[in-house]
């Protein structure tokens, strides 16, 4: 059971109650989850536990996914974002590592290794992403992998909160049409 | 003006789908965003569009394996079925689900339930277990149902009253369900336990027996309380701890 339409099927029978269709989207997804998750926290033990989270969402939540609204993996990444992004703010702050550190692990146009095993859509996302500026494009990266606010992008790029949205908005309009 | 009209100060709500849906939102703004979606269908489906659009950058990122205990957590969490791998489950829940087993399985019946009647009442001989035949025909039926955590107080008393064809529940203790809806099972003999129909543990009440299953319940038949999700056990069978079980003697 692999693919979104595999997905689909599953999130259907999940909605219904069936409990083996959760382990079985459970393996066909944790490891993406639990990336994404990890990307915005770092924190192992703090990651495991809002994985742990997702898929109780996951359970509870599956009668109202929509598979004409959403991808059933887009749906899911967006409910292991907001959890993780919900932990994060309730911490107060990202458990910032030094400022070299955080340079290294800054958000940049990925590798042609990662791209290769990326999907027709992620390569064009990515392509979209890189007709903008570089500078917006690494910020609207970081926003969406480390889960950053608006605030904490500005005082890392040493610009004005209000540039910095305009950044991040006009870029992702400017990518909604590229993508059109 | 209300939290819910709080227009940004440098956009429009166009913009603010977008911010939501990024996650670059924190503090008032966060909340009145998340309040707005509940509440605006429009603006949900702007939100939901600028997911999808960001939706195929989660590719970029590489998997990573969960540990392996991962999964097992999520599996008690929900179903309460994986504590046994965990070395550190919550003592009732284990408690209860190891109670189950000695139950659904027969073995140790008897001896569970004596142990319970001991516990209510340390000081005396435990009542010979009662046999069905023992049972004065259409008499009163009584079950002190003891939790089954390693304190065995006394939760509920349930009297069964075959010409109401109702059990009259008694809770002893403050409800323990959380959040959950308890769930009342009779198991005779070694048959599997069957439904008896959810119940309200917070008030003293008669609960209607179904009729089929009246003539089940005699002296030596057990009753047990199950923590199911919202509208009892979607299985038929109880999917969650059981926190109290008491067997049926005459009185």
């Amino acid at each position: 059971m692999s693919g979104a339409a595999g997905l689909v099927v599953l999130l259907d029978r999940i909605g219904a109650g069936d409990r083996g269709s959760l382990k079985l989207l459970y393996e066909a997804t944790s490891a993406k989850l639990f990336g994404v998750i990890l990307r915005i926290l770092l924190e192992r033990g703090e990651a495991e536990d809002v994985l742990q989270e997702v898929y109780i969402t996951v359970w509870r939540k599956a009668a109202e996914f929509d598979a004409t609204r959403a991808s059933p993996i887009t749906w899911m990444v967006t409910i292991a974002r907001n959890r993780a992004i919900d932990r994060l703010r309730a911490k107060g702050s990202r458990p910032t590592t030094t400022l070299d550190e955080a340079a290294e692990v800054r958000d940049t146009a990925p590798g042609a290794d990662v791209m290769i095993d990326a999907s027709n859509d992620a390569k064009r996302v990515a392509a979209a992403l890189g007709t903008l500026d570089p500078r917006h494009a690494a910020v609207i990266r970081s926003a969406y992998f480390e889960g950053l606010t608006y605030e904490a992008l500005s005082d890392r790029e040493g610009v004005p909160v209000g540039t910095l949205k305009s950044w991040v908005r006009r870029g992702l309009m400017r990518m909604r049409t590229v993508l059109a | 003006m209300s939290e819910f009209d709080l227009v940004p100060e440098d956009g429009s709500y166009a913009a603010l789908a977008l911010d939501f849906a990024l996650g670059a939102l924190d503090g008032a703004a966060l909340r009145s965003t998340e309040l707005r979606l509940r509440r605006d269908p429009d603006f949900a489906r702007d939100v939901a569009a600028w997911q999808a659009q960001l939706g195929p950058l989660a590719d970029e990122v590489a998997p990573v394996a969960p540990p392996p205990g991962a999964w097992a957590r999520v599996e008690s969490e929900l179903f309460r079925t994986a504590v046994a791998r965990q070395p550190e489950p919550s003592r009732p829940i284990a408690a209860a689900l190891s109670f189950w087993r000695r139950l659904a399985f027969g073995a140790s019946a008897v001896a569970a339930v004596a142990l319970a009647l001991l516990v209510i009442r340390p000081d005396t001989v435990p009542p010979a277990i009662p046999t069905a035949a023992s049972a004065a025909a259409g008499g009163l039926l009584a079950a002190s149902m003891a939790s089954t955590d390693t304190a065995k107080a006394v939760l509920i008393t349930a009297t069964y009253d075959p010409s109401r064809g109702a059990v009259i529940l008694t809770p002893a203790a403050a409800d323990a369900s959380r959040g959950l809806t308890p769930e009342l099972w009779l198991i005779v003999g070694k048959d599997a336990p069957r439904s008896l129909g959810v119940i309200d543990l917070k008030d003293p009440q008669a609960h209607k027996v179904p009729g089929a299953l009246r003539a089940q319940l005699t002296s030596g038949a057990t009753l047990a309380i199950s923590l199911e999700p919202a509208g009892g056990s979607p299985t038929g069978l109880p999917t969650g701890p059981v926190v109290a079980a008491g067997k049926l003697t005459a009185i």
